[in-house]
């Protein structure tokens, strides 16, 4: 683990394995998403079990969930 | 831990787009006051009317369906709901059992169509066929044309007063882009919170018009719906594009989505003088209104050997 970096799980909904991605402390959730190439308009984001906003900043062991709501054509 | 600007309690939306952060109690009063600002300033269901819902099982509709079943109640009216079977194997047939649970849960008569009884044939096989035929369609154009078709038949077999759809503002500003990058100038001055009644025609009505889709999806989710949360197997094409586009837009110029709305609801009287009187008549296979003598529905299915099969479509009710 690189120094002032932190690890977090990700568990997209809908994907079966949840992984450990390595973010810079206190990153905030919207930069998660941009990392791993998601658009906040296109999710709804739980930490630790509830709803929050995506301008939430991450901790060490926290459980993300993103939960994406664009479901149509 | 990030604090409601109205209350205190802990924020869990971001309004980007009004620079407010709102807690759980706050965005659910705040979308279900816009459903009732938008009900009351465009009229669009009057006291003792007939209403059904048009309902698929996704966040949107279900929602939908929550809203105008609590609407109807303070307003004597009844709401009912019809759902299209499109045939799209491992999408469809999960997201029916979601819708039949809700409307069992509110209490609300429930009506099943299905392209496969209707028309002959499922999306899954008009879509092999198109490709088989090559004729460079969509399976989303297939879908939208006789998915509208078949739902006004409905609404008129069933005798409602309102149709209505789920279409949040994401979806509305998503259809204006796209006719404005096809310049479908008829279709484009057809959108609105509602469509008012022609001959044929039973008047649509679309409350969440002004609800961005994630405060719907933010909505579902804090009051506990069951919804379907599946992907489309069929989606892609220019929607796809034209939507992640606006969701790109919104994200670096927050209200971008609102200001195309507001933009497009200002140009709309203007554009009536320039959209030509057409007359209606009936479709010459199956008799659905139409501008020219057979509709889209027919035009597309004729090359498959396709059609409406039968006058009646409404097959078994439940509640």
């Amino acid at each position: 683990m690189e120094l002032g970096k932190t690890l977090v799980r990700v568990r997209i909904t809908g994907q079966k394995v949840a992984r450990k991605v390595g973010v810079v402390k206190k990153t905030k959730i919207a930069d998660l998403l941009k990392q791993l190439g998601l658009n906040r308009e296109t999710v709804v984001v739980k930490l630790n079990g509830k709803i929050v906003t995506e301008d939430e900043r991450l901790s060490d062991g926290d459980s993300v969930e993103i939960l994406p709501i664009v479901t149509g054509g | 831990m990030l604090k409601c600007d109205f209350c205190g309690r802990h924020a869990v939306y971001n309004r980007r787009y009004a620079g407010v952060f709102l807690c759980d109690r706050c965005i659910i009063k705040s979308v279900e006051r816009r459903f009732r600002r938008a009900m009351g300033k465009y009229k669009l269901v009057s006291p003792g009317e007939r209403v059904a819902v048009a309902v698929s099982g996704g966040k949107d509709s279900v929602t939908c369906m929550h809203l105008l079943a609590d609407h109807c109640e303070r307003k004597n009216c009844e709401l009912i709901a019809v759902t299209v079977d499109e045939g799209i194997k491992g999408y469809r047939d999960r997201s029916m059992s979601i819708v039949r649970e809700n409307a069992k849960l509110l209490d609300i008569e429930h009506f099943a169509v299905s392209f496969r009884k209707t028309f002959g044939a499922t999306l899954d096989q008009i879509a092999m066929l198109a490709k088989r035929k090559k004729t460079g369609l969509n399976p989303c154009t297939y879908c939208g044309v006789m998915r509208r078709s078949l739902l006004n038949q409905a609404a008129r077999e069933l005798g409602v007063d309102k149709l209505s759809t789920a279409h949040n503002l994401d979806d509305e500003v998503q259809a204006i882009m796209l006719n404005y990058v096809r310049a479908d100038f008829s279709r484009l001055y057809r959108l609105g919170p509602g469509y008012p009644s022609r001959e044929g025609f039973v008047p649509r009505i679309k409350p969440l018009r002004e609800i961005p889709e994630k405060e719907v999806a933010v909505y579902a989710l804090l009051k506990g719906i069951k919804v379907h949360l599946g992907v489309c197997p069929y989606a892609g094409g220019i929607h796809t594009e034209i939507r992640d586009f606006l969701n790109q837009l919104e994200t670096n110029h927050p209200n971008s989505k609102f200001m195309i709305l507001r933009m497009f609801d200002r140009m709309k009287p203007h554009l009536a003088r320039s959209v030509p009187e057409f007359e209606l008549c009936e479709c010459k296979i199956c008799g659905e209104p139409t501008s020219s003598g057979m509709c889209k529905s027919c035009e597309l299915l004729r090359e498959f050997g396709l059609g409406l099969k039968r006058k009646t479509i409404i097959s078994g009710k439940s509640r």
